[in-house]
Formats: structure tokens, C-alpha cells, sequence
């Protein structure tokens, strides 16, 4: 199992601050305008124990991230101190907004917090408009975060629940060797790429005992 | 039939009603957890058997707003505290391992209802896909963990739909499996398309 499929997600559904588990009496809170989130170690969610990051032995790969399609939800992407997104003027944007990648897929992008019925919530359904391609790579030893934000403050009384969602690929031991090597020979990282690479140290060690075997 | 696709369903309505209350917050093990339609035994491969599991899904839900009446349906999933639908996650576990990790290494509840639905729908649809696949070897116990968070449900007991799970895997059995042990070896993902492929090349050496 060396390399795994990985899913997170997080939303704004919390007991305490800075909760580590879901529990059953989560309750939606409150997500301040235009401010980032951590959504690993940003204090209000589900969290994690300590800010996401790569081992000696371990690379990712990023293959998605997503986030609800309201409030002018969005989410970017931190390597180390540097954000991934950017304007086509290099200043720091907010990242992949939820309209173009929602989570969940099919989610409605309007709310009416003005009603409690089932009318409350539009008949929309949002499709994705962004794939993230290429991937994104976390090099063995770096930290990384995927920060959450939205352009309007959730309702003072019926504060909206909102999500984010990132996908990954973790690859540990050989498999991270083999990711770094792909990476210096520029052959895109992913499953089969790496399949590929064990695959040709077979048939190269193999090549090598045959002319070994053919020379004795 | 020595690849055969296989899939599994389970309903927390089915045979042994899930009581909520009991069960919220608790991992429920879809082939032998006590509720819903189970198994006579834990998911085992023999050593003549080698599973690939290459989907996995549950129940979505959807985030509203706080003030939501509870029990509002909302695209066909009831509402507690502004969630509709159960807040459900489905874990695989292989032997005692789990296969999903938060990134600080921890296990986590799995994959969510709402990245991975069952069943889908135009209202949800899927943001994840199990790839690469989870290999079963010969020998080892696998489960599927279902968690869920939410009382979305309309009476005591779980009702058919309101909490269900998936699992797609492919079961490769005999010489079938003995071809699956050698790709892996080889670093092949094992899929019908390379079994099939490494049949072939054997016969090829043979004429």
C-alpha cells in the first residue's frame, strides 16, 4: 500500500474550537468574509493534529481541491510560504472559487437563509468548470496547506454550512523514490508513471542477468 | 468465471434495522456490523483468491443553513441541524489497517458521502474516484466502515434509503489469482485489461 488515494474534507461544523474528530452534536459556525482558513490546523472545523506535511518518505500529489459553490467560496493552495494561484499580474488571489470547482458536485449555488423550508435551497445543480492539470507536488519535507476563504460572511442567525475538499495521492517508501525520480527525468507523477518506472527496473535488471548468464 | 465483478450493497433498514441512537457516531461495519443486510463471515480472500476494490460510496448529504426546519427533505435527504442527509463517511480497512489517512498520518472516517454518493444522482455526484485501487491479497480480512454524523433520519429505526453503502471490486479467483500475485510483483496494476494481457504473452512464449 505505498500509494493510496486520500481524501479531506472539511466544513464549518464544529462542537468546540480547534476540535480534532467529528462528533454527533456538530453545529455549523460562524466564517468570517474574506479571510483564509486553514482548513488542516485553522482552528474552526474538523481539524487535524498538526499542519499538513511530507516525511523524508513520502510525496503528494494533489489532484483536486473543491469548494462550496456559495458565499463566493474558494480555496488556494500553500507550498511551504508560496501560494499556487496567482493573477496573471503575479499578486495573490484567492484561489479555485467554488462555482468553478464545487464540493459536492451537483450542489446548489444559491441559499436562502430567509427560509426554513426546502425552497430554501436552489435548484441548481453546479458542475465542475476546473480540473486541476497538471497536479500539484509536495516534495518529501515540505508543509502545505489549503486555505479556504469566502467574499461574504456567513448570516449572523443562519449561519450556512460550507465545505472544501481536496484529493491527493500519497506515495510512501520506494514508491516516493520512485515519485522524486520521475521528477527529475520531468515524466508526469501518477500511478501508472510509476508502475512504469518499477516495471523498466525490472526488465533492465533482467537484461543484466541474461548478458551476465550469457558471459559465464 | 475466474474475474468476476462484484458488487455489495448495504441498507442500515435491511435485515436488522439500525437503531439511530445507537449507532450515530459509531463505525458500522457493512459486512458484519449487527445492522442492516450483513454477511454469514468477515470479507476474506482465500489463498486462492485475490480481491480489487475500485469503488467505494454511501450516502451523500448537503450542507444548508442552521435555521432549516429538521426534517425538511431536501433533494430527497431529510435535514438535522441544517445537514441534509446522514453525514456519512465509508472507511476500508485491510486487515487491522485503514486505508484513508488524514495528512498527519491518522486515520480518518473515510471517504464522504458528498465526495463519493451512493447512489448518484443529477443533485450528487461524484468528486472522487478510488484510483489507484485497493489490492486484497490472498489471505487478508477487509471491511468497509460505515460512520455517520448526522439524525437525519424519520423515525428511531434507520427507513430504507436513508443510509446505504457501496462497494465495486473485482474477485479474481484460481489461475486468475495466481496471474493477479505476479502483476503485482511486477508492479502492474491488476486489472482484467493486464490479466488478460499477461495470458496472452504467456501463450505467445509457449508457440
Amino acid at each position: 500500500m505505498s500509494m493510496r488515494s486520500q481524501v479531506y474534507e472539511w466544513s464549518n461544523l464544529q462542537a468546540n474550537a480547534n476540535q480534532l474528530r467529528r462528533t454527533t452534536s456538530d453545529a455549523a459556525v460562524a466564517v468570517v468574509a474574506n479571510r483564509e482558513y486553514d482548513i488542516f490546523t485553522g482552528g474552526i472545523g474538523n481539524n487535524i493534529t498538526k499542519p499538513a506535511e511530507t516525511t523524508a518518505t513520502q510525496f503528494i500529489v494533489i489532484e483536486d481541491v473543491a469548494s462550496s459553490p456559495i458565499l463566493g467560496a474558494a480555496v488556494q493552495i500553500r507550498i511551504n510560504t508560496t501560494d499556487y494561484f496567482q493573477n496573471p499580474d503575479v499578486t495573490d488571489m484567492v484561489g479555485i472559487p467554488g462555482l468553478a470547482s464545487p464540493y459536492p458536485r451537483g450542489a446548489n449555488s444559491t441559499l436562502n437563509v430567509a427560509l426554513a423550508t426546502a425552497g430554501a435551497v436552489g435548484s441548481e445543480n453546479i458542475l465542475k468548470s476546473f480540473d486541476l492539470y497538471p497536479d500539484v507536488y509536495v516534495l518529501p519535507g515540505q508543509t502545505f496547506q489549503i486555505l479556504y476563504s469566502q467574499r461574504v460572511a456567513s448570516d449572523a442567525t443562519s449561519t450556512q454550512i460550507v465545505s472544501a475538499f481536496l484529493k491527493y495521492t500519497l506515495y510512501d517508501g520506494p514508491d516516493a523514490l520512485i515519485a522524486n525520480k520521475l521528477l527529475e527525468l520531468g515524466v508526469t507523477i501518477n500511478p501508472n508513471n510509476v508502475d512504469w518506472y518499477k516495471r523498466s527496473l525490472i526488465e533492465q535488471q533482467q537484461r543484466s542477468r541474461a548478458v551476465a548468464g550469457g558471459q559465464a | 468465471m475466474s474475474m468476476r465483478s462484484q458488487v455489495y450493497e448495504w441498507d442500515a433498514s435491511r435485515g436488522t434495522a439500525m437503531t439511530v441512537a445507537t449507532y450515530i457516531g459509531q463505525r458500522i461495519s457493512i459486512f458484519v456490523g449487527g445492522v442492516g443486510n450483513n454477511i454469514t463471515k468477515p470479507a476474506e480472500t482465500t489463498a486462492t483468491e485475490f480481491v480489487v476494490i475500485e469503488d467505494i460510496a454511501c450516502t451523500p448529504m448537503l450542507g444548508t443553513h442552521s435555521e432549516v426546519t429538521n426534517d425538511t427533505n431536501i433533494r430527497g435527504l431529510l435535514t438535522d441541524k441544517g445537514i441534509a442527509g446522514p453525514r456519512a463517511y465509508v472507511q476500508v480497512r485491510i486487515n487491522t489497517t485503514d486505508y484513508f489517512l488524514d495528512p498527519d498520518n491518522i486515520p480518518n472516517d473515510g471517504i464522504p458521502g458528498a465526495g463519493s454518493p451512493y447512489p448518484r444522482s443529477i443533485n450528487f455526484q461524484p468528486s472522487f474516484n478510488l484510483y489507484p485501487d485497493v489490492y486484497v491479497l490472498p489471505g487478508q480480512v477487509w471491511d468497509a466502515l460505515v460512520t455517520f454524523y448526522n439524525n437525519s433520519f424519520a423515525g428511531t429505526d434507520a427507513a430504507a434509503n436513508e443510509l446505504m453503502a457501496f462497494v465495486k471490486y473485482t474477485l479474481y479467483d484460481g489461475p486468475d489469482a495466481l496471474i493477479a500475485n505476479k502483476l503485482l510483483e511486477m508492479g502492474i496494476s491488476i486489472n482484467p485489461g493486464n490479466v488478460d494481457w499477461y495470458k496472452r504473452s504467456l501463450l505467445q512464449a509457449q508457440a
